[in-house]
Formats: structure tokens, C-alpha cells, sequence
């Protein structure tokens, strides 16, 4: 599904990846922990195609394809979806108006048919009813004046909808009480399939109770310096990253 | 010697004056007056307050203004939207072309009882008439001197009173094309009577390098209500001057909403007087520019005695090299206690070379009031066009999502339900034709 082999990017003249090499097959899921700075943002934003993150040397190859070439939205309609750690507020477009035009778009991008305004109604409420979206919080602007965890299961219900084939979740456990990490992984968990791979990143153990890894790895100066099982997690929340410093490794 | 510009309109007074309406009664020694002030301020230049970011004398230096030929046969109206925005809804629809009313065009009305429907040559001996071109709004002298070039010249326009009680049985679509190059001074004036109502449309398109010279006088009776939309997509090489003034007696509501999508240069102001009390009036406007367009949004409200409302919100996208500017005044006069008056005007940028300059003030000398002004300008987000982009949303979809977004709650000020929707699509479709 996605191959990244020796990737270095760049982001304001800084180098932050220094080498990154990451194997998902279809059904994984991955976590990526490290501290703050490690770099994993960036991989995020990389993945996504973010303007001002350049890659300098490497490769990415996400079903067969050369990711690099793509830009943001051709990626998008690729399959490759990013949650967002801060969602953004966008006044003045209701959350059904992003939601019908996203998807719309992606068909199109795809060749496929585009919904019209009954069909998706159907879609979305089918989608949003399990992760406790009312019709209420659809109508409002995309985020504008949501909860925290509103904004996450908002960002859930946008993965729901358009079925990406690799999810990537950036500090999706940030700002969460329990309870609301809780619905937000119940719904994350509900999309594992094995069509679909998921890179999960996060700074902290706590979300991987809810949405267990295959794999975890970890993410230090812009390198992997560690890669094991689920119980990797739990090691590391009992050592601290600073036992898997790059440069002590 | 007046200045160049200045004097040509001398001279267009002197080939005219005699045959303009109202030439054998009292309006014949006003219109001298009038021309005489006019010849003594000029043509407004940059170095006047009001005029700092709207160089008239400049622009109607490049332009033809003797006055534009009266066109009455076939005309071709400009291939685009705005020539047919309102199509779609009922109107009685009254056609100038040139600045001269076109019987061809517009449509045989048999008018509701209770409205009276003149050309301003009707009405010039009438004391009603006399009474709306007389009136005077002095505390923005240098604004308003541009008003004695109109009434020197006018020549044209429509005079709509509508008697106590009465409603306008739908809207009256005022169309204004302006279809060959050189001057036209139109003057419209509207009374409405207490407790009576309408709704009236303007539309000023065109296609020629035409110098359009507008006045609206309003006096709203007390409790009655106007609702006044004009959208603005004249040719790129036109020059749009207009001027509304509005007095509203007590209870009387105004709802006025101007949309800019074209024209070289245009200059659109609005004074409010309040002389009765628990008026409202609402000034709003949109406008989307690009090219070397420039348009100026001018604004002056005066509260003048207790309890009235005023609110003002304009929002523009500005593109390519093109300018905007709002000069918005709320001026409350001592002894106007319970002024609610609130400005707000805001900016986005969608090019480097794009330009706005905004001067909101507030004038206040009254202490028991509740007023509020702001400004901004700014750009399009990135973070929320990648937002939108990672969801699969082309970049230019994205940008005319969130021009829309940023322009949707002045729109939803229009004050009609399908002429907010044609708004809507122009601004849309205006987007749609970037490159």
C-alpha cells in the first residue's frame, strides 16, 4: 500500500526528516510515537502534500504510484486522507456543504458518478448516526464553534465518508477528554478493514489502548530508530523517549 | 478659467440647459446655481478629504462627456449575467438606456391605485418634486458638491410616489444601460408616503466608455418602508457616479444592498438622514473586482434626533490590480440619544497587487449611544485551502468556496429571497471566470 524508502524533507530551509523508511500493507495499522520535534507532523503533512514541506531526497510509492507527483487533492482523491490534529474553522461553509463537495470532487477525480443531494443525504446521515453527529451540527459552519471532540468526530465522519485506503491520524487523542477519545477510536476502530492501512501518530501510549497497532515505531531527529509490536507502546511509556534518542542509538 | 474637466461640463450646460426638463419654471434659475457652485468646487480632485482614494477629475479627463446619444431602437445589452440577474423574478421592469427612458424596452404597467409613476420632466412643477431635489444634506459639503453637476444637467429619471398606506405590488426593476460612449445625468426621486412600501431594483450594465451620472432622492413618510437593491456591472471602461439620499421620517425602514461586480471606476454613496425617531436603516454591499477595476463605497449617516438604527456591513474580494475603497460615516448629533449605529467593512486580497483602503469613522456628540465601528483586510487562508484540498477539493473549487464563504453573511443582507440567490450566482459565476 505505501512504501517510503530514505525520505528527507525540508520545511523553511530546517531539515526535519532525515531518512525515513516505512512499509504498510493493506489492513495495517502503524502507530508512530516520539516526542515533540521527532518529526512526525511533518511525515503527516508530506504524506499529504502540504505546500512548504519539500522533500529532498527519496521516494514514496503509495499503491504503485509516485505520491510525490501528485498534488494535495489528486492525493486525496488517490485515497490518502489526513485527520487533522486542529481542524480548521471555516465560517460560512456548512459541514454539509464541505462534506457533499469533497466527496463529490473525489468521485469526479475518480470517474465515478457523481451523489445527488438525496443520495448523500441518505450516505451521510448512515455515516454520521454511529459517531453521534445530529443533523444540527451538520447544518453549522465545518467546525466553527465544535468542541474538541466534536471536531475529531467531525474529522472521523469525513474519514467514514470517503473511505480512503491508507487514513492517516495526526494526534488525533490531543484535547480529548477519556470518554470523547473513547467515541473518536470506537469510530477510527469501525473503519479498520483489510482494504484499508493507518498510520496513527502520536506523542503519547494512551490512544494505542484504544486503537491497537500491528506495528509501532519510533520516531526520533526525523528517523525510525525503533520498530516492534504493540507492546513497544508500553515500553516506551515506561522508559520515556529519551532511551531512544537518535543520537545515543 | 475653471480646469479642463470642469469646464467641458460648462460647456455641455450651455448646449443643453435650455432643453432639459423644468427649463420655463423654478428649476431653470436652480440648475444655474447649481452649475455655478459646481463651477466654483470643480470636479472632485484627490487633495478633498472625501475624494483621497477616488481621482474623478483623472478619470473623467479619459472620457467623452458630452452627452451620450438618445438611443431609441434596437440595443444590444452586454453578453452576461448581470444583463438578465433578475429574469427570473416579477417585476415591473422600466428600461434607460443612454440615461433616457426606452419605451421599447420596458414593460406597459398599469400601475397599482396609489402609485404614481412620472418621467422627471412630469414633475418638475410639483411641489413633492421641488421638495426632494431641493433638500439639503450639509454636513458632507464636499461630497454632495458633486450632486449640483447632476442638477445643473439631469435630464432624465423616474419619479415614483406612492400614496399613504399603499404597497408596491412587486418590484420595480430599474434597468440602466449604457450603450454608447459620453454623459448621462439621471435623476430619480421616490416618495413614499406614510405606512407604504416597495421594492425597487436597479441594474446599471453596459458596454461603452460611458460616464453615468446618478442621483436617487428618497424621503420615506413615517413607518414606510423601502427596499432598495442595486447591482453594479457597468464595462470596464465606464465611469459609475452614484448617489442615494435617503430621509427617514419615524419608523421608516430602509434596506438598502449594493452588489459590484464591474465597471472601470465607480464611486457609490449613500447619505442616511434620520428626522423622526425608531428608524432603521441598513447600507450594505458586496463587490468582487478585478483588472484594473476600482470601486468606492462612500457612506454617510446622520442621526440627527433619538432612537434610530443604522447599520452598515460591506465586504469585497479584491483580484488582480484592481482597488477598493470604503469611507463609511456615522455622525450622531447631540441630543441623539439611543443611536444604535454599528460599520463594519472587510477586505480579502486575492492578489499582491490588489489594493483596499478603508476609513471608517464614527462622529459622536451625543453619551447615552450604542455605536461600533471595524475594519479589516486580509487573504485567504492557506491552512484552510489545504484543509479543503486534503479533503479531495480542487485548489480553484477551495479558493471559490471560501470567497463565497467570506462574502455569505453580507449577502445574506440582500433584503429579497430570489434576488439574494441571483446575487449569490453573479458572485459565483464571477469567480468562476478568473483565470
Amino acid at each position: 500500500m505505501l512504501e517510503i524508502k530514505n525520505l528527507h524533507a525540508k520545511v523553511e530551509g530546517k531539515q526535519i526528516l532525515n531518512g525515513i523508511d516505512l512499509h504498510i500493507r493493506a489492513g495495517e495499522v502503524h502507530a508512530i510515537m516520539g516526542p515533540n520535534g521527532s518529526g512526525k507532523s511533518t511525515l503527516s503533512y508530506v504524506l499529504a502534500g502540504r505546500d512548504g514541506y519539500e522533500v529532498t531526497e527519496g521516494s514514496i510509492l503509495f499503491k504503485g504510484q509516485n505520491l510525490l507527483e501528485m498534488n494535495v487533492d489528486e492525493r486525496a482523491a488517490a485515497g490518502v486522507f489526513l485527520a487533522f490534529q486542529y481542524p480548521l474553522e471555516i465560517p460560512g461553509v456548512t459541514t454539509m456543504t464541505f462534506l457533499k463537495t469533497a466527496l463529490n470532487a473525489q468521485r469526479k477525480a475518480r470517474g465515478e458518478e457523481e451523489l445527488d443531494a438525496v443520495r448523500f443525504l441518505k450516505l451521510v446521515r448512515e455515516k454520521a448516526k454511529p459517531l453521534n453527529v445530529s443533523d444540527d451540527m451538520l447544518k453549522r459552519p465545518l467546525n466553527v464553534g465544535y468542541s474538541g471532540g466534536e471536531k475529531k468526530r467531525a474529522e472521523v465522519l469525513q474519514m467514514s465518508l470517503l473511505e480512503p485506503a491508507l487514513a492517516i491520524l495526526d494526534e488525533t487523542d490531543s484535547g480529548l477528554d477519556i470518554d470523547a477519545l473513547k467515541t473518536v477510536a470506537d469510530g477510527v476502530n469501525m473503519l479498520r478493514s483489510p482494504e484499508r492501512a493507518m498510520i496513527v501518530i502520536t506523542h503519547y501510549q494512551r490512544l494505542l489502548d484504544y486503537i491497537v497497532p500491528d506495528v509501532v515505531h519510533v520516531l526520533s531527529k526525523g528517523r525510525i530508530v525503533k520498530t516492534g509490536g504493540k507492546e513497544l507502546a508500553l515500553e516506551l511509556e515506561k522508559s520515556g523517549y529519551a532511551a531512544f534518542d537518535a543520537d545515543a542509538a | 478659467m475653471s480646469e479642463k474637466t470642469t469646464q467641458r461640463f460648462i460647456d455641455a450646460y450651455a448646449v443643453s440647459h435650455a432643453n432639459l426638463p423644468g427649463a420655463d419654471g423654478w428649476l431653470a434659475p436652480r440648475r444655474a446655481a447649481a452649475l455655478a457652485a459646481f463651477a466654483e468646487a470643480g470636479v472632485p480632485h484627490r487633495r478633498l478629504e472625501d475624494w483621497k482614494y477616488t481621482d474623478l477629475r483623472r478619470a473623467l479627463e479619459k472620457v467623452d462627456i458630452a452627452a451620450a446619444p438618445v438611443h431609441q431602437g434596437a440595443v444590444v445589452l452586454p453578453e452576461r449575467p448581470s444583463s438578465s440577474a433578475f429574469a427570473g423574478i416579477d417585476t415591473h421592469k422600466i428600461v434607460f438606456v443612454n440615461g433616457r427612458f426606452h419605451a421599447g424596452l420596458s414593460d406597459t404597467v398599469k400601475w397599482p391605485k396609489g402609485v404614481e409613476r412620472h418621467s422627471l420632466a412630469d414633475v418638475t412643477h410639483e411641489q413633492w418634486a421641488k421638495g426632494l431635489i431641493e433638500r439639503r444634506f450639509g454636513q458632507t459639503k464636499q461630497a454632495e458638491d458633486i450632486v449640483d453637476l447632476n442638477t445643473a444637467l439631469m435630464a432624465d429619471g423616474i419619479a415614483l410616489r406612492i400614496r399613504k398606506g399603499v404597497s408596491l405590488d412587486k418590484p420595480l426593476h430599474l434597468v440602466f444601460v449604457n450603450a454608447d460612449d459620453g454623459a448621462s445625468h439621471t435623476r430619480n426621486l421616490v416618495l413614499l408616503e406614510d405606512e407604504a412600501s416597495a421594492t425597487i431594483f436597479e441594474s446599471h450594465i453596459g458596454n461603452a466608455a460611458s460616464f453615468a451620472d446618478i442621483v436617487t432622492d428618497v424621503a420615506l413618510g413615517q413607518g414606510a418602508k423601502l427596499r432598495h437593491l442595486k447591482l453594479l456591472d457597468d464595462a470596464a471602461e465606464a465611469i459609475h457616479l452614484a448617489t442615494l439620499r435617503t430621509t427617514l421620517a419615524a419608523r421608516a425602514h430602509l434596506e438598502h444592498f449594493a452588489l459590484t461586480i464591474g465597471t472601470g471606476l465607480s464611486r457609490s454613496q449613500s447619505f442616511v438622514a434620520f428626522t423622526g425617531e425608531g428608524a432603521y436603516a441598513g447600507i450594505d454591499g458586496a463587490y468582487a473586482l478585478r483588472g484594473t477595476q476600482h470601486a468606492d463605497h462612500f457612506c454617510v449617516t446622520d442621526h440627527a434626533v433619538p432612537n434610530c438604527t443604522s447599520h452598515t456591513l460591506f465586504k469585497g474580494v479584491l483580484d488582480g490590480a484592481s482597488e477598493g475603497v470604503f469611507q463609511g460615516k456615522v455622525l450622531v448629533r447631540r441630543g441623539a440619544q439611543k443611536t444604535d449605529g454599528r460599520q463594519m467593512t472587510q477586505a480579502l486580497l486575492l492578489s499582491r497587487d490588489a489594493s483596499m483602503n478603508a476609513k471608517p469613522e464614527l462622529e459622536i456628540y451625543a453619551d447615552d449611544v450604542q455605536c461600533a465601528h471595524g475594519s479589516t483586510v486580509g487573504e485567504l487562508s492557506h491552512d484552510a485551502i489545504f484543509y479543503l484540498r486534503a479533503r479531495g477539493i480542487p485548489e480553484k473549487e477551495a479558493r471559490r468556496l471560501l470567497v463565497l464563504a467570506f462574502l455569505d453573511d453580507a449577502l445574506d443582507r440582500v433584503p429579497h429571497e430570489e434576488a439574494r440567490t441571483a446575487m449569490r450566482d453573479l458572485v459565483s459565476h464571477w469567480f468562476g471566470e478568473a483565470a
